[in-house]
């Protein structure tokens, strides 16, 4: 037996990477999970080949290209799939570039705000006293706000311009990380393998580093998963209010732009990227639900 | 104070008036109110009592477990004697009060600062948990959890059979230094997998990974090199134990605390632990501290026992001592409420009453109120104790006026 089992010659990293592959395949078999990995591959597919998709034939890819000889056209139309909007931009060409957008604005707000989140709570729960007092209440403000109706705000003071949407985003989105940070620090600290670490003569940074991170990263990775779908709703709804430029290839301007046309049968300009944004949000929330219980080793074998 | 079956082994820990109260809405729980026992050097002493006495406290108390605040210190000293300590400073080897006559280097766990506190946890005093399901890290393979106590502990060794000299000099040495002392920086971990770094790495890495091998060896696990590479998830409660028992070993400790180590496990499992930590104890000749609430498993592996009731010791004394001749009510009334093969059905024997509120409690014996021999003095003053046969003491008043307690059987209510 010894000489035939494949765990015994597993190297540290292959025992991560066997670790890694089962909670991958735990997410496989949630249908519901594999569907929105399915749509979320696709999705990055799309933002990740947009130059060879949709070629831009202008010096900035993320404005839409004008065809003022083709404007208002519906889908089916030759050269132009799913229609133009009312200034003849592409409705296909906003789609695949503003998944790009789309991606760019998650990917920047969800690290940013993971950084920021989890470096708070770890101040927060590690320091405690006052410190921890001061930044739960400033929490506590932030939380209080509706995130949607807060980013607004925060967006409309830095002017209109899909970056400040971006900056907006960061400022909002930040505190349940902290929030969860400092939850997980206090919870783990009292487990008794924290007990056991210290028991060893282990020093506080080693426990936090391989005892409390570990542990709390788990439903950090799944807010943050959520958020990858969350932000991006919150996004394109600033972006439909006009807190973005005008014209670029974004979902929420997109929607924005095309609504007008829907009252006179123009529904193409608004719906697909409308869709896009459901697919979107859709996919990162199943995900994100899948994760949360693939990632906890204790609920393994339970479905 | 002589054990009269063993030689007279020095003392190798004692805990002095030991009183840890923790705040509470309703008041000052005195959760452990005059604690003290000493623990030879390679005996097992069971601390045996029922849930909520103070035995978990006490046994934390040795490591400086006990959360501070909400618990505090109200008073008291537990010293620690590392075999083949250094001279006491004070006196320097002549016997002086801050050694306890003994010549050699004592501390005081309960103020000793971090960093000496740090070398000697899991090196001179290891403790193992009651559930080793909550006592693993579930994201660290058991490898990498076990390396933990020699990075801490033996990083000399390593390098020695990484064959780095400690006059080396030079980034590669220092880099070295840093990973096997589990210090390494960003930088250090890129490298490691790359020459000039890699081969030294790589037989520190074969050095640590022999150590845990060796460690889980110690505990007959089977098939180490493969435990090793398992996560906690991915063994048996059995298993676990097992592994938390090599971890507490590894580093051959004076003295380990073990609190409850059996019972949350299943019951044929238990009685096999239990064997491996006797013969592992014997073996090395490691003093343990044995925590239980079972009197059964005590009688079993201990050389002698504590009693202890509501935050004090009732009794104590060897095992042979408390188990043919009880003394204190309480004791009498344990040993009674163990059901045997010939407890006929339905008559499971029990001591009336439950334990006292600890919450800023009177004077008095805390057991009186369900003691069948309480007497006027019982609820006045704190019964002192008193030697009723060399290394048997008992807690009572009964003691001091002559007389014993009648035979356990009848005190016990039957129900």
């Amino acid at each position: 037996m010894a000489m035939t089992d494949p765990i015994l010659s597993e190297s540290a990293a292959k025992v991560r990477l066997r670790r890694q592959g089962e909670v991958l395949r735990s997410l496989m078999t949630n249908p519901t999970t594999a569907l929105g990995m399915i749509i979320i591959i696709l999705l990055l597919g799309m933002a990740i080949f947009a130059p060879y998709l949709m070629p831009p034939n202008i010096p900035d890819p993320y404005q839409m290209p004008r065809d003022w000889g083709a404007t208002r056209m519906p889908p089916g139309t030759p050269g132009h799939p799913l229609g133009t909007t009312n200034q003849g931009g592409d409705v296909l060409y906003g789609v695949v570039w503003g998944s790009r957008s789309s991606l760019q604005m998650s990917l920047i707000v969800v690290s940013v705000t993971v950084v920021i989140g989890v470096v708070i709570g770890s101040i927060a729960g590690i320091v405690g006293g006052w410190i921890d007092e001061a930044l739960m209440r400033v929490v506590d403000i932030f939380l209080s706000i509706p995130e949607l109706i807060f980013a607004l705000a925060v967006a409309a003071i830095l002017g209109p311009s899909f970056t400040n949407i971006i900056l907006s985003l960061c400022i909002v989105f930040w505190v349940k990380y902290a929030r969860i940070m400092r939850a997980q620090i206090i919870l783990i600290r009292q487990s008794d393998y924290v007990q056991a670490a210290r028991v060893m003569g282990d020093s506080r940074f080693n426990i936090f580093r391989r005892d409390i991170l570990p542990n709390a990263s788990t439903p950090i990775a799944v807010q943050a998963t959520l958020d990858m779908g969350n932000i991006v709703l919150v996004g394109a709804t600033l972006s439909f209010i006009g807190l973005s430029e005008s014209g670029i290839a974004e979902w929420g301007v997109l929607v924005s732009e095309g609504q007008a046309g829907i009252a006179s049968g123009r529904w193409w300009a608004s719906t697909f990227p409308g869709l896009m944004i459901f697919l979107w949000a859709l996919a990162f929330n199943l995900v994100g639900d899948g994760l949360r219980d693939a990632l906890d080793p204790r609920t393994e074998g339970k479905r | 104070m002589t054990a009269h079956d063993m030689p007279k082994a020095p003392v190798i820990a004692e805990v002095r008036d030991l009183r840890v109260q923790f705040d509470s809405k309703r008041g000052n729980v005195h959760a452990v109110d005059g604690v003290g026992f000493q623990i030879r050097d390679g005996e097992m002493l069971g601390l045996v009592g029922e849930t909520g006495c103070g035995k978990s406290v006490t046994g934390r108390a040795f490591l400086n477990l006990i959360p501070r605040p909400p618990a505090k210190i109200a008073g008291g000293r537990v010293l620690f004697r590392p075999r083949g300590g250094a001279p006491c400073p004070d006196c320097a080897g002549e016997g002086c009060e801050a050694c306890g006559r003994t010549g050699t280097e004592t501390v005081d766990l309960l103020t000793l600062p971090p960093k000496p506190m740090r070398a000697i946890r899991g090196a001179r005093i290891a403790m193992i948990f009651q559930d080793p399901g909550k006592a693993l890290n579930p994201t660290l393979t058991i490898g990498a959890q076990l390396a933990e106590v020699f990075l801490q502990h033996r990083s000399e060794a390593l390098l020695a059979e990484a064959g780095v000299s400690p006059e080396e000099t030079g980034w590669q040495a220092n880099a070295l230094r840093r990973m096997a002392r589990e210090e390494d920086r960003w930088l250090d971990r890129r490298l490691k997998g790359l020459p000039p770094l890699s081969s030294a790495a790589a037989k520190l890495d074969a050095a640590l990974d022999a150590h845990v091998a060796a460690a889980l060896a110690e505990t007959q696990i089977p098939n180490p090199a493969r435990v090793m590479r398992a996560y906690p998830h991915e063994l048996s409660g059995g298993m676990r134990q097992r592994v938390m028992i090599a971890q507490a070993l590894a580093c051959d400790p004076d003295l380990i605390i073990a609190d409850e180590p059996t019972t949350a496990l299943d019951v044929t499992i238990q009685a096999r632990i239990l064997d491996l930590i006797k013969t592992l104890q014997r073996k090395r000749r490691t003093s343990v501290l044995y925590i239980s609430h079972d009197l059964s498993l005590v009688r079993r592996v201990c050389d002698r026992v504590a009693v202890m009731y509501a935050g004090r010791i009732a009794e104590i004394g060897t095992v042979a001592q408390v188990f043919a001749d009880p003394r204190h009510p309480y004791t009498q009334g344990l040993i009674a409420a163990v059901p045997r093969a010939g407890t006929g059905r339905g008559h499971l024997a029990s001591i009336p009453g439950s334990v006292p509120e600890l919450v800023d409690p009177p004077p008095g014996c805390r057991f009186a109120d369900r003691c069948a021999h309480v007497m006027a003095e019982c609820t006045r003053a704190n019964p002192v104790a008193r030697e009723v046969a060399p290394g048997h003491q008992s807690v009572c008043f009964l003691e001091k006026t002559g007389q014993t307690a009648a035979p356990a059987t009848s005190e016990a209510s039957t129900t």
